[in-house]
This record gives C-alpha cells, sequence and structure tokens, in this order.
C-alpha cells in the first residue's frame, strides 16, 4: 500500500519542475495510475465491489481519456510545449518539499489520526493537494492550470478514500462524472481562447484590471 | 405537496429551444414558466408545512424555501428582462439566433442548478449543484465570446473550481468526523445530530476549508478576484442572477456547515471568522468602489460589500442579526437585480461601460433612469427601502452584543460607499445627454420587471408580509439551531 501512496506524491515532483506541457501530462498520468493501483488494492484487500467500480472508473478516467483528452487539445491548438514558469524548477521543487514537510507537520500536531497509515495518506493527500494549487497558481499556460486543478482533484480523492473508507458510492460517481464534465468545459475554453487570443498563456489575459 | 415543478419547468425550458426557434417566442414562454413556478412556489410556502422531504432526495426547510423563494424572484425578473434584451441583441446581429436559443437552454440549466442547492438534503448534493451552477453560468459569462469575456470565464471557473476543491475537502472531513461518532452519513440533519459529540479540531479546519471554499463562489474577500470580472463581463441578464442570487447559495451552503459547526463548538468560532472575512470585505468594496470607473464593475463590487454585510449580520448573530442577514439576503438580490437590469438597458443605449463617457441618463431614458435613481437609493441604504431596514437590525445586533470596533468600522464602510455611489451615480444619471442622442422608446418588458422589483423593494421596506416574517423566523431558528 505504501509503495503506491509514495508514488502519488512523488510523481507530484516532477510537475512541479516540468518544462514541457507533455511530460507534466505524462506525470499526470503516471500519478493517477498509482492512485488506481492504490484504490485496486484496497478493494482487494476489502473485497468490496463498489471499490472495484471506483478504481475501474479511476482508470478508465485519470489514466486514460483525460490524459489523451489533454495531449489532443496539445496536438491541435499547436501551442508552443514550453510552460512558461513564473518561478524556476528549483525553487519550484523546494517550495514543493515544503509544502510536504507542511502538510506533514500540520497532520500530526493538529489532527489526532488513530494510526499510522492514516497520518502518512492524509498528509499524502493534503500536500499533493497543495502542490496541485501551486501548479495552477504559478504556471503560465491555461493547460498547466487544468492539470494542477486534477492533481489537487487526486488528492482530494485520496483524502476521502483513504480517510471516511470512501464517499457513499453514489457520491463519488457524482464526482467522477463532475471532473470529466469540468475537463471537457475547461478544454471547450481552452479552444476558446486559443482561437480569440492566438496563444493559451495565461498570463498574458489582463485585460480585465480593477 | 408536489414541488417538483421547481425542477421540472427550468429542464422543460433548457430542452425548449430545440423545438422553438423564435428568440421573441422563446423569451414569453421562459418567461412564463418562470413565473408560473414563482407563483407555485409561494403558494407552497402560503400553504406548506415545513419541513417537507420528497423521496429523501430533496428536503426543504424554512431556511431553504426562503432562498428558493429569492432565487424564484431573481429568475423570473431577469427572464422577463431578457425577451427583449435578447431579441434586440439578435435584432443588432450582435448574436446569431442560434446563440440566443442557447442563451435560453444555458439561462435554465443555470437557474435549475441554483434551485437544487437549497432542496438538496446533503451536503454532497450542495457541493455537486453548487458545482454545477458554476460549470452552466462560465458559458453564460463568456457568452459575447470576446477576448475580455473569454478572459473573465477562465478566471472565473479556475478560481471557483479551486473553491469547490477546498470545499469538498472540508465536506469530506466532515463526513470523516462524523463517522468517527459513528454516524456514516453526508444528510446534514444527521450531522446536526452528531454535531455535539464531534472532534473539536476536525471541525474546526473543515470549517474553515468549507468557508475559503464557498467563500470563493460567495465572493468573500480576500477569495473575490474572480467576481469584479465575471460579472461585468456576463450578458447583463445573467448579471442581475450572479449577483442577485448565484453569491447566496454559496451563502446557504455555508450557513448549513455553519448548523453543524455551531453545534460542536459553539458560535464563537464561525462568529468572529465571519465578523472578519465581513470586514474584509467591506473594506476591498468601498475602496474599489470608490476609484471605480466602470458601471457593471461598480455594481459588482457593491455586491461583495453586501455579501460582506450579510455575513456580518450572521457574524454578530443572534435572532435579530440572523434575522437581518436573511433579511438582507433577499433585499440585496431583489435591488441589485434592479440596478443590474438597469445598467444593462444603460450600457445598451450608450454603448459603453464607462461611467465618465456616460451623462443625462434621466433624460435620454425617463423610465429606465427614473428606475435606476430609486435604484440608487435604495441599494445605498436610504429608508424608506428594504436595504435600509435590514442594515440597520445588522447594526443593532452588532451594539447589542457590544461589538462597538467591528459596528463601527461597517458604518464607516457604508458611509464611504454611500458617499462613493452618490458621486459616481449623480454623474451618470444627471446632466446634459449627449447631443446626437435621442430618446427612444423603452422596452415593455424591462419596464414591467423595474416595476416589480421596486415594487418589492418598497414593500419590504413599509411592511413585513406576514408570509414571509414567518419563514424568516424560523429560518433563524434553524440556524440557531432550536
Amino acid at each position: 500500500m505504501y509503495i503506491f501512496l509514495i508514488g502519488i506524491i512523488i510523481m507530484a515532483y516532477p510537475m512541479v519542475t516540468a518544462k514541457r506541457i507533455t511530460s507534466l501530462i505524462n506525470s499526470f498520468r503516471i500519478q493517477s495510475a498509482f492512485l488506481f493501483l492504490a484504490t485496486l488494492f484496497m478493494a482487494i484487500k476489502e473485497k468490496n465491489p463498489e471499490l472495484y467500480i471506483i478504481s475501474g472508473l479511476l482508470l478508465l478516467l485519470k489514466v486514460i481519456l483525460i490524459p489523451g483528452f489533454l495531449s489532443s487539445i496539445v496536438k491541435k491548438v499547436k501551442m508552443n510545449e514550453n510552460i512558461g514558469l513564473f518561478l524556476n524548477p528549483l525553487v519550484s521543487l523546494l517550495i514543493a518539499v515544503f509544502l510536504t514537510y507542511l502538510s506533514y507537520v500540520f497532520t500530526t500536531r493538529i489532527l489526532a489520526f488513530e494510526s499510522k497509515a492514516q497520518v502518512v495518506s492524509f498528509a499524502i493527500s493534503l500536500s499533493v493537494t497543495m502542490i496541485g494549487l501551486f501548479i495552477m497558481i504559478f504556471r503560465m499556460k491555461a493547460l498547466s492550470q487544468v492539470i494542477g486543478f486534477l492533481v489537487m482533484e487526486n488528492g482530494l480523492f485520496l483524502a476521502a478514500s483513504v480517510l471516511a473508507g470512501g464517499m457513499p458510492f453514489f457520491v463519488e460517481i457524482v464526482i467522477f462524472m463532475d471532473v470529466f464534465v469540468s475537463v471537457i468545459i475547461f478544454g471547450m475554453f481552452i479552444y476558446r481562447i486559443n482561437k480569440l487570443f492566438t496563444h493559451i498563456d495565461v498570463s498574458k489575459l489582463n485585460a480585465l484590471k480593477r | 405537496m408536489n414541488i417538483f415543478y421547481i425542477l421540472i419547468v427550468p429542464v422543460i425550458l433548457a430542452i425548449l429551444p430545440a423545438i422553438v426557434k423564435r428568440p421573441r417566442a422563446l423569451g414569453i414562454i421562459n418567461a412564463t414558466g418562470h413565473l408560473l413556478v414563482l407563483s407555485g412556489f409561494t403558494v407552497f410556502i402560503l400553504k406548506a408545512d415545513l419541513p417537507v422531504s420528497l423521496f429523501k432526495l430533496f428536503y426543504i426547510d424554512a431556511l431553504s424555501a426562503f432562498f428558493i423563494f429569492t432565487i424564484a424572484i431573481v429568475t423570473f425578473a431577469t427572464a422577463l428582462f431578457s425577451i427583449d434584451y435578447i431579441e434586440r441583441d439578435v435584432a443588432s446581429s450582435l448574436i446569431s439566433r442560434n446563440k440566443a436559443r442557447a442563451y435560453y437552454t444555458l439561462f435554465n440549466l443555470f437557474s435549475l442548478s441554483m434551485f437544487l442547492v437549497p432542496m438538496a438534503p446533503n451536503l454532497a448534493m450542495v457541493w455537486i449543484a453548487i458545482e454545477m451552477t458554476t460549470l452552466t453560468s462560465a458559458f453564460l459569462v463568456g457568452f459575447y465570446n470576446t477576448k475580455t469575456s473569454i478572459e473573465a470565464a477562465w478566471k472565473y471557473i479556475m478560481i471557483c473550481s479551486v473553491g469547490i476543491i477546498f470545499a469538498l475537502f472540508g465536506t469530506i472531513i466532515f463526513y470523516y468526523a462524523a463517522s468517527l461518532v459513528g454516524v456514516k452519513s453526508l444528510n446534514w440533519l444527521d450531522l446536526v445530530s452528531a454535531g455535539p459529540g464531534m472532534d473539536k479540531n476536525l471541525i474546526k479546519i473543515a470549517f474553515l476549508f468549507i468557508l475559503v471554499g464557498y467563500g470563493t463562489k460567495a465572493g468573500l474577500a480576500p477569495m473575490h478576484t474572480w467576481l469584479p470580472d465575471a460579472h461585468s463581463q456576463a450578458i447583463s441578464p445573467v448579471s442581475a442572477l450572479l449577483s442577485g442570487v448565484l453569491l447566496k447559495t454559496a451563502v446557504y451552503a455555508i450557513l448549513r456547515f455553519t448548523i453543524i459547526t455551531n453545534k460542536c463548538i459553539g458560535v464563537d468560532f464561525s462568529s468572529k471568522l465571519f465578523i472578519i472575512f465581513a470586514l474584509v470585505s467591506l473594506a476591498v468594496s468601498a475602496g474599489f468602489i470608490i476609484i471605480q470607473k466602470h458601471m457593471k464593475r461598480l455594481l459588482a463590487y457593491s455586491s461583495i460589500e453586501h455579501v460582506g454585510i450579510i455575513f456580518l449580520g450572521f457574524g454578530f448573530g443572534g435572532a435579530i442579526g440572523a434575522y437581518g442577514a436573511l433579511f438582507h439576503t433577499l433585499n440585496h438580490a431583489v435591488t441589485k437585480s434592479l440596478m443590474f437590469l438597469g445598467a444593462a438597458n444603460i450600457i445598451k443605449k450608450y454603448k459603453k461601460d464607462n461611467m465618465n463617457m456616460i451623462k443625462g441618463v434621466v433624460s435620454s431614458m425617463p423610465f429606465t433612469g427614473a428606475m435606476f435613481t430609486l435604484g440608487m437609493f435604495a441599494i445605498i441604504g436610504m429608508p424608506p427601502f428594504s436595504i435600509f431596514f435590514s442594515e440597520l437590525l445588522i447594526l443593532m445586533a452588532g451594539f447589542g452584543r457590544g461589538l462597538y470596533l467591528a459596528s463601527g468600522l461597517y458604518l464607516f464602510f457604508i458611509a464611504l460607499i454611500f458617499g462613493g455611489m452618490l458621486f459616481h451615480f449623480s454623474k451618470v444619471l444627471f446632466g446634459e445627454k449627449p447631443d446626437d442622442m435621442e430618446v427612444s422608446k423603452e422596452s415593455a418588458s424591462a419596464k414591467i420587471v423595474f416595476i416589480f422589483l421596486f415594487v418589492i423593494a418598497i414593500i419590504l421596506g413599509l411592511a413585513m408580509p406576514a408570509f414571509l416574517n414567518k419563514i424568516i423566523v424560523s429560518g433563524v431558528a434553524i440556524l440557531e439551531g432550536v
């Protein structure tokens, strides 16, 4: 189990340092694959049919469909592959590591969990969520913001499944649908931005001030 | 009693553009549909014994009924206003006929998702419904497909998506805290009864996540940055919906969590947070209102101000504060819609949004000008309009609890905003109209809407209808956890 959790957090770091959008998408795909394995592992351990379905959905949506959709956007908008960093990779990496440390401190000091497994997984999920937020804020391309959102969602999913033993099944399914629909809508807006501005560099979207 | 029509009517109206092609016909049917929802729901709250539960799918108590009623008023007003507005956009080939049909579909999906928020029986459904409101309204913000509107829509959808993730994190921690004491449920009634036993630290953290997450959507500063862009770029009737009721649905969600939190750790924690966020919102909005040049942005900042006032009311708390805050929710929805729709007419006529370049509205568009003037007095809190009374109630609650500093700051900021709005709008409203501008006929549907909203604002100010009073009082009781 731990190996999958560590995989999830480890894959967050290359996303922070990535300079090219394709490597960002690939890292996201691998992170989602670890999340899928972690869920599948739990499904096998608990012999829970609902968890099997959820891990299947994870595989389908987050490992196959969404990264595929994002890659197809990259091809279609013929964008400059460079992500555009506000902060250089080394600083970003240091911040990401610091965020992980902060999440760990927060989890151990403030939240009283019973088991070690819960502490580790909550700290990891919180830090993945924060790193996702970091990617959303400090990367300039619209697509990298979408991936930041998805990384946040991965962290959230981990928190939900490990912490609370999964949300009610119906809720999980709807959240999946929601993520999928969101990504499609984000994609539609990226196409529109690209058409109007001939780039998808969000840092240059600054006509509206005050 | 069957109140599924609240949801069925928007669904039918959303499908209708597939069959009916003419924008005007669509608009009229749309407005009629929303009139049915509003009148049907008014009859419902006059008669029904709340709370009502429908197959465990929907749950309506006094608090949700109050919010549904508010949403119904504003959706009806904007639906009616849209008839002429959209038709003129089509006539001036600003949008195509197909786009006009898309507008009515999106309008109804958006209003459907807003109605779902207060009807949801559990915290996950509330989350889903609020997420739906973002996704549907993003298209209405980016409706004109211009550079600025797409920019605003992108910021809106991104910032609110982050907010909604935080809110879900909070929801999950609430669920976990409840499951620790043996309540495996997201149903908010179950959570309220489980409240006293839950882990206090967990709930504090969860509530912070909720407040920041949904607070983003509600337009609380400093998470408000999407709001002025989205409200100013959205197609004007939708600006009224965004400001009038969309923000309130997020407020509603926060209130549901507040009830649980207060059961667990007492009112102090949430009350302090509310007052801090509210005062920051008031300060930010006051600053930006004073230096503002654009009319719709000014109104957007004024929405941040009023959301701040609402939270201040809940923060001051007690029966008076909560009553004032709920009352203010309705008053702001009605008055701000009047202002946004008035601004829509003005901007359409002058073809610009910069207040330095708009002059003499009262002489160029007498009816809209007069209504906008009255609306301005209402929104800055002059008696006898209803906002004056709700702001007064909130102030009384503040003094009643001995929070003199917060109350003093509140008075100071609304005085600043009072002056700022009066200064900006009197320049726009009075003075000489441009020489080449003719006094043209004003849209009939808009006139009816203005009168409708104005009458509500003044009636609520003069005498509170008994049924509304009853529902607000029971809403307050739910908030107080009685």
